[in-house]
């Protein structure tokens, strides 16, 4: 099993994809280009030629409603987006076409699409290249989010999108892209609404999301040196939730610290605390803490974007000071 | 050809039979009166009762295009529409009995009741609508990006009225599909108004075909309730798309006689003169066509009679499928938006053993952009 980039390991899952079926295709600006957004699509054109990777004007909202019409009539498109924040001109696709069609067609149509999208951080990203909205698309109906945090994870759950019956928004964020992981070779799947736990431990719960899973298990590590175990879960996909595997966990650890890389209010952080609290509410020993976002957008200068993120040091104080209380 | 050159012409003449297929002629008319007669159908019990609890947007006058769409689309080829649905369904083959039960938010509608008529939509004879304005379009288009992919030779059809047009993503749509000639055939049923409000006070250019044009794409204009020249165009679109020579682009000037939504009259809000509403009175598509008929000793009125007669039975047979159909019965609600199993992925993919990750790696803050 070689180690892979999770940049590499995606775009290895998109190579076997279209290998495995000529159904699946690849839209979205830049993607036929050397640099293949960031390494993901690159070769893919060489070797599938251009009506099947297709660089796509700047046209989000048609690129969106288009993969929908190819998916009716039987293509399994993947779109990829550079960044999310242009992807919100295809809302309308997403909100009242794609999250829609399996409903409204009482079963009857299903829209096996695939929307790829990257969140920037770091190097000034500013306020337009850096929002992370899984909370959004967590909330519809229809629509199934995930939010990898490893190349393992990555391959997996994009092969399991492309080959599964139901639309599909994955959250890549692109500080994860050189880490490196052992990654099968072999097209394999990572199901939805299966959280993994990554550590083991009997202390304090620490859910965390996409990018907060490597910062949690370091603070995890930093932790052990103080006698403090730390269990922690990586929820992997946002829609459909594993509530059991968090419960679960919870129901053992008795302290619950959630990490989201987004904004605080309204977030996937508190969805988790309401539900622990509404199952678990009476048997927590200590009150569920967040480790989020501001609710500010992103700031470009360097020293403001340093204090917007929260670092491991500011994770490890958060779950020692909820783990003693 | 705009609203202006149409509103001059009076009583309209030019409606011609000439070399037409009597066949062609009788099933276009059969197809109008059907419609029509079940928009009055479903009219005069909306209110009453008050059993069909969900926006209907009527398309009284409207009967021309899709009845011509009936005659030269396949049932392989995928037509989309706007909100007003009733007549691209049906111009689709999609069944009375499921229109109606739909109406009444049955579980032998169309959709199962969950959709309604703005949302209406019948997978299995290739028909998709909904009510937000161009989003339908923008969906034909990927319709026939896919077609062309599989190398199949069908056709996407998008029916729209001009106020889609006000929206980006139809302008993105004619773009991308005359940069890869799809075969699509927009069709634009201009009835000049967006709800209450007219084309004039919405585009500074009222004819959009002109627009349209300049996008590379083919386009033309027609009198949209002469049924004989939506055909004639029509078919040619429809070929030319199948042949590799689309896109096309068919504005059809053409006027609804209801209002917006629900069976009312709303000349009350004043946003329509009298004189363009009688104008398009007098230029029914159905009576216009039938005129040329009764010329022709293509209609006589005990043929009239029992044309009618029959379309009158099976509405009549609809309305009581639609009332004795039961409702659905409870939901369960991840089932209705979400599918139960993935076979491709069952199929294609392993499962793997799942090694842990290893946390001393550190994140990378990205280089340049």
């Amino acid at each position: 099993m070689p180690p892979q980039t999770f940049g590499k390991a995606i775009n290895q899952a998109l190579t076997q994809a279209m290998e495995l079926s000529p159904d699946v295709m690849v839209l979205g600006q830049l993607v036929d280009y050397k640099s293949g957004v960031f390494g993901t699509t690159t070769g893919l054109v060489e070797r599938f030629g251009p009506e099947r990777v297709q660089d796509f004007p700047v046209s989000e909202g048609l690129m969106t409603s288009a993969a929908i019409g190819a998916a009716l009539v039987g293509m399994r498109p993947v779109i990829v987006h550079q960044r999310i924040d242009f992807m919100m001109y295809s809302l309308d696709a997403i909100v009242n076409w794609l999250s829609l069609m399996r409903f409204k067609s009482n079963g009857h149509s299903n829209l096996p699409v695939t929307i790829r999208a990257i969140v920037g951080k770091g190097w000034g990203q500013g306020p337009q290249h850096s929002k992370s909205l899984h909370a959004w698309f967590a909330h519809l109906p229809g629509l199934k989010v995930a939010v990898p945090a490893t190349a393992y994870d990555a391959k997996g759950l994009l092969l399991e999108s492309i080959f599964g019956e139901d639309p599909v928004m994955i959250i890549e964020h692109r500080s994860l892209y050189s880490m490196t992981e052992d990654v099968p070779e072999a097209p394999y799947r990572v199901r939805f609404g299966h959280a993994h736990v990554r550590r083991r431990g009997k202390d304090v719960t620490l859910v965390a999301i996409g990018s907060m899973v490597p910062m949690a298990l370091r603070a995890a590590d930093q932790l052990a040196s103080e006698s403090i175990d730390v269990e922690v879960v990586d929820l992997r996909t946002l829609s459909p939730l594993d509530d059991g595997t968090v419960c679960e966990s919870v129901s053992k650890t008795k302290r619950l610290v959630v990490a989201d890389p987004a904004w605080r209010s309204v977030s996937v952080a508190a969805e988790i605390i309401a539900l622990v609290s509404e199952r678990l509410g009476d048997k927590l020993l200590a009150n569920p803490q967040r480790i989020c976002f501001p609710d500010s957008h992103t700031p470009m200068s360097a020293p403001l974007e340093k204090e917007y993120y929260p670092d491991e040091a500011r994770m490890v104080q958060v779950v020692r000071k909820a783990s003693l209380e | 050809m705009n609203h202006e050159t149409i509103l001059k012409m009076g009583r309209y003449r030019e409606l011609s039979l000439k070399d037409a297929d009597p066949g062609v002629v009788k099933n276009l008319h059969r197809f109008m009166l059907r419609l029509r007669r079940c928009e009055e159908a479903l009219i005069a019990e909306y209110h009453p009762a008050d059993e069909m609890k969900c926006p209907i947007h009527f398309c009284i006058g409207q009967e021309a295009v899709p009845a011509a769409l009936s005659v030269v689309i396949k049932p392989e080829d995928y037509l989309f529409s706007h909100h007003r649905t009733h007549g691209f369904y049906l111009a689709k083959g999609g069944p009375m009995n499921s229109l109606f039960a739909e109406m009444y938010g049955k579980a032998t509608g169309a959709s199962g009741g969950l959709a309604g008529s703005q949302d209406l939509s019948m997978p299995s004879v290739n028909f998709c609508s909904g009510a937000i304005l161009s989003g339908a379009t923008a969906l034909a288009v990927g319709a026939a990006l896919g077609f062309q992919r599989q190398k199949k030779k069908h056709v996407a059809v998008a029916g729209f009225g001009d106020g889609a047009s006000d929206e980006g993503v139809f302008w993105e749509g004619l773009n991308y599909a005359a940069l890869h000639k799809l075969p699509i055939v927009f069709v634009c049923e201009n009835n000049r108004y967006s709800t209450y409000s007219p084309q004039f006070k919405r585009m500074a250019s009222e004819n959009i075909s002109e627009r349209v044009a300049t996008f590379g794409v083919t386009a033309r204009t027609v009198f949209g309730n002469d049924v004989m020249a939506c055909t004639s165009m029509l078919r040619e679109m429809v070929e030319g798309a199948r042949a590799g020579r689309g896109p096309y682009f068919l504005e059809a000037f053409t006027y609804r006689m209801n209002s917006h939504v629900g069976p009312e009259d709303d000349s009350y809000v004043g946003y329509r003169p009298k004189e363009e509403f009688d104008f398009w009175q007098q230029n029914c598509p159905i009576s216009l066509l039938e005129e040329r008929m009764v010329e022709q000793n293509l209609l006589s009125a005990p043929e009239k009679e029992k044309i009618l007669k029959k379309i009158n039975s099976e509405i009549a047979a609809s309305f009581e499928f639609a009332k004795k159909s039961p409702f659905p019965g409870n939901a369960e609600w991840s089932k209705l938006n979400y599918s139960r199993g993935s076979p491709l992925a069952d199929q294609l993919l392993k499962d793997c053993e799942l090694k842990e990750f290893n946390q001393n790696q550190a994140d990378t803050i990205p280089g340049p952009y």
